[in-house]
């Protein structure tokens, strides 16, 4: 092929719109489909749905490439099709694949015969290889976006892992073209492989975070501090810098805990042992609710009269997105307590009547008696202890992500509660 | 979640509760929180149905009405025996029976958290139901029975070592305690007394069941503080009431040193439906008990003495 493939995305939610953005990024004519023209039109506008660094930038700097559209015969003009919506998932972690299957039909449908189809959403191992019609065959890629670091992960990607229906044969001319581009290694392998390595990426993530949630919680106990041991087991190259050793609140975002229920439920159809899985599911849980006990055991039950106020709805800094977001559920438990509530980016939050959304973190911290940093945006790494001990009425703060200096809140004379140490 | 309310708000007001064991330490207490609550409340003792009479299903028919609901508590406690394992689970046969006729509008059954396996910690409303004594099987078939027999809105509530001014028995614990440091004898303790284990007031207890059916809640609640103390720790309390205070004294223990010493809960369940319940903490709860005791035997010396 002389000429640079045409790409395609199709479904632009966050997965989409970032990769879309990325393949612009490298050269390529994009086309970015999605049936909904109202966001469209805010897309070709320069307003983007979803909060990722960079990506508006990015986009700018790119536009020229880019070609928004609801008109299914842009297709056409494209070599490689990613079919790529993001793909929800219910409270028990199972996905809705409706919009998925649309778009999948509709590129089947749709696609020149010598286009390569690339399913990138999330699937479950089965999927792809039961969209395979003679003559037109489907690739799956696995995807691995991470929630604000959706540029960085679209545009630098460590490899890619491609499901093929016949691994042995070599990958289509335009998608390797494509995948070339980006300068890292490419690993052909079977579908089930490619589907499973998703969860399998996701599973390890899980182990690690769990090790370092069930850990911190003995920290907490027996006078150690989780803090000082991470770097230590960073510095092991078994381990490795970036293993994922934070102690958190939990497992969120709704990806992850598809790949739990995934994983579960593929063991009970298929008779073969997962309980550490379920495990990692029941510790995620109980950590989940560490904001709600602490407060519990060191306020509530004294102070019925309680007013609490929350930093962070989001579940995790820099993205909009609340699904299965700690705070909202901490809310949601508080609710015979008035809360005030402050997040850069989230407005609303349904479930609790009495939540009154801020305008500034330090206005949410106004008259409380506890305050919860539940999300570690940047922002609320500049609150200054003092100001926030004039501004509350109580003495507590809970800061499991440690986005404050302990020892700062202390001399303030507040009361410091974080992960990982009592 | 396990527990899930069917009226969100609380504000349900049964027709009229029947306590079923009404006459015994939890079914008394229950009876009271009631009565406190103003809901109409019918009390079953032994006397008003003996649950091992052959007639027993017919009788309690006979006294439901449309709309009751009703609170089960009655036992012979502790099953230790096979024979009370049979017992037990005949009076909840006879029970089951009348209220498959009779479906009452909401069941509350007063379990155990025996139905948890021993080296469950911390224990939650998730943990597998797996007892390892006949008390707790006992509780753990009486609870499947009453979920399959009654066409009924169903939940059990479990409370840990439940205490209380009233409390009949004299199990390893705080009563057993304070009735040995009211007789002047040394309040003993197995080995060291390590053993943490989580104690709740027979009040939180009632409390917690009037709630369920202000809910009219289905699924399971364990009725636990989340606090475990030492049997160490609760003797030197219930020995400091009392003047002069008490010596605590070691001595052997009956059986083998318990291979998994302590048994922690973890009550998040409770916050998150009850978010507003808390429990009084033990060593308030043993001070008011006391107090309360203190203030009965004042009245009435030869109860204290038969004790």
């Amino acid at each position: 092929m002389t000429r640079l493939p045409v790409i395609a995305y199709l479904g632009m939610t966050h997965l989409g719109l970032c990769s879309a953005v990325a393949a612009a990024s490298k050269g390529f004519s994009t086309v970015a489909f999605d049936r909904d023209v109202d966001l469209l039109g805010r897309l070709d506008a320069g307003t983007l749905p979803v909060v990722e660094p960079g990506l508006d930038d990015l986009l700018r700097a790119n536009r020229s490439r880019v070609s928004f559209t609801a008109d299914p015969r842009a297709l056409r003009a494209c070599d490689v099709l990613y079919v790529a919506p993001d793909v929800p998932t219910d409270d028990h972690g199972q996905s809705d694949c409706s919009d998925l299957n649309d778009l999948v039909e509709l590129a089947v449908r749709t696609a020149r015969p010598d286009a390569t189809i690339v399913v990138l959403s999330q699937v479950a191992p089965g999927y792809t290889r039961a969209r395979q019609q003679p003559g037109r065959p489907v690739y799956y890629q696995v995807e691995t976006l991470v929630f604000a670091r959706g540029v960085e992960r679209a545009t630098q990607p460590e490899r890619f892992i491609v499901g093929c229906p016949d691994p042995t044969s070599a990958l289509p001319l335009a998608l390797a073209a494509y995948l070339g581009a980006f300068d890292c290694p490419i690993l052909p392998m079977r579908l089930e492989s490619a589907e499973l390595a998703k969860i399998s990426i996701n599973c390890c993530l899980i182990a690690s975070i769990s090790v370092a949630n069930t850990l911190a919680e003995l920290c907490e106990k027996i006078g150690a501090d989780w803090s000082e041991i991470a770097p230590a087991l960073k510095l092991d190259k078994r381990i490795g810098q970036a293993a994922y050793l934070s102690p958190g609140l939990g497992i969120a975002g709704g990806n992850l805990e598809r790949d739990l229920a995934t994983i579960i439920r593929l063991s009970e159809s298929h008779g073969t042992e997962a309980n550490v899985i379920r495990a990692f599911a029941g510790n995620s849980a109980h950590r989940r609710k560490w904001a709600l006990r602490t407060l519990h055991t060191t306020l509530l039950a004294d102070r019925p009269d309680a007013r609490i106020g929350v930093l962070g709805l989001a579940y995790k800094e820099n993205t909009h997105s609340v699904k299965n977001s700690p705070a909202v559920a901490l809310i949601r438990d508080l609710r015979p307590w008035p809360v005030q509530a402050y997040d850069p980016v989230v407005r609303s939050v349904a479930g609790h009547d009495a939540v009154r959304h801020a305008n500034t973190a330090l206005d949410a911290a106004s008259g409380v008696d506890a305050l919860a940093i539940m999300t570690p945006w940047p922002e609320f790494r500049a609150l200054d202890a003092a100001a926030l001990a004039r501004a509350m009425r109580g003495r507590l703060v809970l800061d499991p992500f440690r986005v404050l200096d302990g020892q700062a809140v202390h001399a303030a004379g507040l009361q410091y509660r974080t992960l990982g140490v009592n | 979640m396990l527990l899930t309310h069917t009226d969100a708000r609380g504000s349900s007001r049964p027709d009229r509760v029947v306590v079923v064991g009404a006459g015994g330490f939890v079914g008394s207490a229950i009876v009271r929180e009631l009565a406190a609550a103003k809901i109409p409340t019918l009390a079953l003792t032994r006397q008003s149905v003996n649950l091992l009479d052959s007639d027993a299903d017919a009788t309690l028919a006979a006294l439901l009405v449309p709309g009751d609901a009703v609170v089960f508590v009655s036992a012979v406690a502790p099953a230790k025996t096979a024979a009370q394992l049979v017992t037990n689970l005949a009076m909840a046969n006879a029970a089951a029976t009348a209220l498959a006729k009779r479906p009452p509008s909401h069941l509350v059954y007063i379990s155990s958290d025996a139905v948890y396996a021993d080296d469950a910690t911390p224990v939650t409303e998730a943990s597998p139901v797996a007892p390892s004594t006949l008390h707790g099987m006992m509780h753990a078939a009486r609870e499947l029975l009453f979920r399959t027999e009654v066409r009924a809105p169903f939940v059990a509530l479990r409370p840990t070592l439940i205490y209380g001014a009233d409390d009949p028995h004299a199990g390893y614990g705080p009563n057993r305690f304070r009735r040995q440091a009211a007789r002047g004898e040394p309040v003993t303790i197995f080995g060291e007394g390590e053993e943490r284990r989580d104690h709740v007031a027979v009040e939180d207890v009632a409390r917690l069941a009037v709630r369920l059916l202000r809910h009219r809640s289905v699924g399971v609640l364990n009725a636990v503080t989340g606090v475990s103390t030492s049997f160490h720790d609760i003797a030197h309390i219930v020995a400091a009431q009392f003047t002069p205070p008490a010596v605590v004294q070691s001595v052997p223990r009956p059986g083998p040193r318990p291979h998994l010493l302590h048994r922690f809960f973890d009550i998040t369940t409770c916050y998150e439906v009850f978010p507003d319940f808390h429990f009084e903490r033990l060593a308030a709860g043993l001070a008011r008990v006391h107090r309360e005791v203190s203030a009965t035997t004042a009245a009435v010396p030869a109860r204290a003495n038969a004790t």
